[in-house]
């Protein structure tokens, strides 16, 4: 019977409320001078990777549908749909969004589709609609199995997806400062996204939250905001285009040409998909943690401070 | 949401805050104020790659860079700079000036308009930097 359950496409229904928020900061940012950044082209980017985001979904959705829908007629668990189950479905598809977002960062592979979420050097509202296109071919819909053999219908599982995401919106702006100490502690909050965004060395790989901040807590990975190092927004080398479709596809087609240069062994082939963004067999780049290491080198007094321990 | 309510929602949504941004004067702003400018972007992408020369372009818009690992472009994008080096491109001489082609699908090419005096200098210095 519950193979019926559906609720409404959050995303879509959001749209008019995302493009009034834009209105409004950036009337904020026009009238206060202050609060962060708009450029027409970064923006109409932003912008077209959001729309092309949710056309992605339209045409693809339907994989991760199918399997989602698999993995519910083989459970034997059904944990209903009264308001506490949804609330925990809640709760854990953002854990499942903490480790999805953090596999985003360490593994090429998927972070040739996430990457372009942060190839803006703006931060502001229309950074949030800044979108992949290719979330389908990174496989991930796996990380959310274990929730739907748990009993999670898969339509409340999107469900609360679609709520995580529009809860991320508002959280990229300059505009806010900090909130209350108890609010930072607990959620995500612009300041910790903010950091999330930063290329500054210490600011890399850290803070993957999506509504909870407590998972990067308990997993070490919180880096606060530092009153004395403003974050440098945008990717370790920034893009040299605002080309939408070379946003969306350049890691991909870097992928290829990585694993298939001549002369290298299988072991090096696999490894530039799934080992950090930066590694090369020839040590010509560099990935975070090595990025790290050569800041320390020449900054020794930062070993120890958030970010370098 | 009806398909067509949500296309006419993207589409003018999407129109409308471009044409807004462009009429409060928001498109390409970035200028390189000085050599020093042009520095701090360089450093921003390579901290540890010190350049040793700076030529700044007439339209403030690029520079050329040289290092001891030779030479390295910074060149305006939106409100922002853009740096890479120079090794491996190709270099094309344009109507306006010249034309760098960097072989990367995320940084395909740079522009940088060069009088026709500043062209030849300009040229040398990318080859022999
Ligand atoms: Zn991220
Ligand atoms: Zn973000």
């Amino acid at each position: 019977m519950t193979d019926q359950l559906t609720y409404p496409d959050v995303v879509n229904y959001a749209v008019p409320f995302f493009i009034v928020a834009i209105l409004l900061e950036l009337v904020w940012i026009v009238v206060k001078g202050r609060g962060g950044r708009y450029e027409t082209r970064d923006a109409l980017t932003s912008l077209i990777m959001g729309a092309g985001n949710v056309a992605s979904g339209i045409l693809l959705g339907f994989i991760a549908w199918g399997f989602f829908m698999l993995l519910w007629q083989i459970t034997p668990l059904d944990l209903g749909t009264s308001v506490w189950v949804v609330v925990l479905c809640f709760v854990l598809d953002d854990l499942r969004y903490y480790w999805v977002h953090r596999f985003g960062h360490r593994i090429r592979w998927v972070w040739a589709s996430h990457v372009n979420h942060h190839s803006s050097q703006h931060y502001n509202l229309t950074t949030a609609l800044r979108q992949t296109w290719t979330g389908t071919f990174t496989f991930m819909m796996i990380v959310r199995a274990p929730l739907i053999l748990l009993g999670f219908h898969p339509a409340m599982v999107l469900f609360c997806g679609g709520l995580n995401l529009i809860y991320q919106f508002w959280i990229h702006t300059e505009a806010i400062h900090k909130l209350p100490r108890w609010f930072e502690s607990i959620m995500n909050t612009p300041s910790h996204h903010r950091v999330h965004h930063g290329r500054n060395a210490r600011y890399l790989d850290c803070n993957y939250a999506g509504v909870f901040i407590i998972w990067d807590k308990m997993f070490g990975t919180f880096v606060p905001e530092q009153d004395d190092e403003k974050v440098d927004y945008g990717l370790v080398h920034n893009l040299g285009t605002f080309n939408p479709l070379r946003v969306a596809f350049h890691e991909w087609i870097g992928i290829f040409k990585d694993m298939s240069q001549s002369g290298l062994t299988l072991r090096e082939r696999l490894m530039y998909a799934v080992a950090p963004p930066g590694w090369s067999h020839d040590q010509s780049r560099e990935t975070s943690d090595q990025i790290k290491a050569s800041h320390l080198a020449h900054h020794p007094e930062d070993r120890g401070t958030p970010g370098f321990s | 949401m009806p398909l067509e309510i949500l296309l006419i929602l993207v589409v003018g949504g999407i129109s409308g805050i471009a044409v807004i941004l462009h009429l409060l004067g928001l498109t390409s702003p970035r200028r390189l104020r000085d050599a020093e400018d042009a520095r701090a972007a360089w450093l921003r992408e390579f901290p540890y790659e010190l350049p040793t020369d700076i030529t700044l372009s007439a339209d403030q818009r690029a520079a050329l860079i040289t290092t001891q690992a030779g030479p390295g472009l910074v060149w305006c994008l939106g409100a922002d700079t853009v740096s890479r080096p120079l090794s491996g491109s190709d270099l094309s001489v344009t109507k306006n000036g010249l034309r760098v082609d960097f072989h990367d699908v995320g940084a395909p090419h740079a522009r940088i308009s060069l009088p026709d005096a500043d062209r030849q200098k300009w040229r040398d210095l990318m080859r022999t930097a």
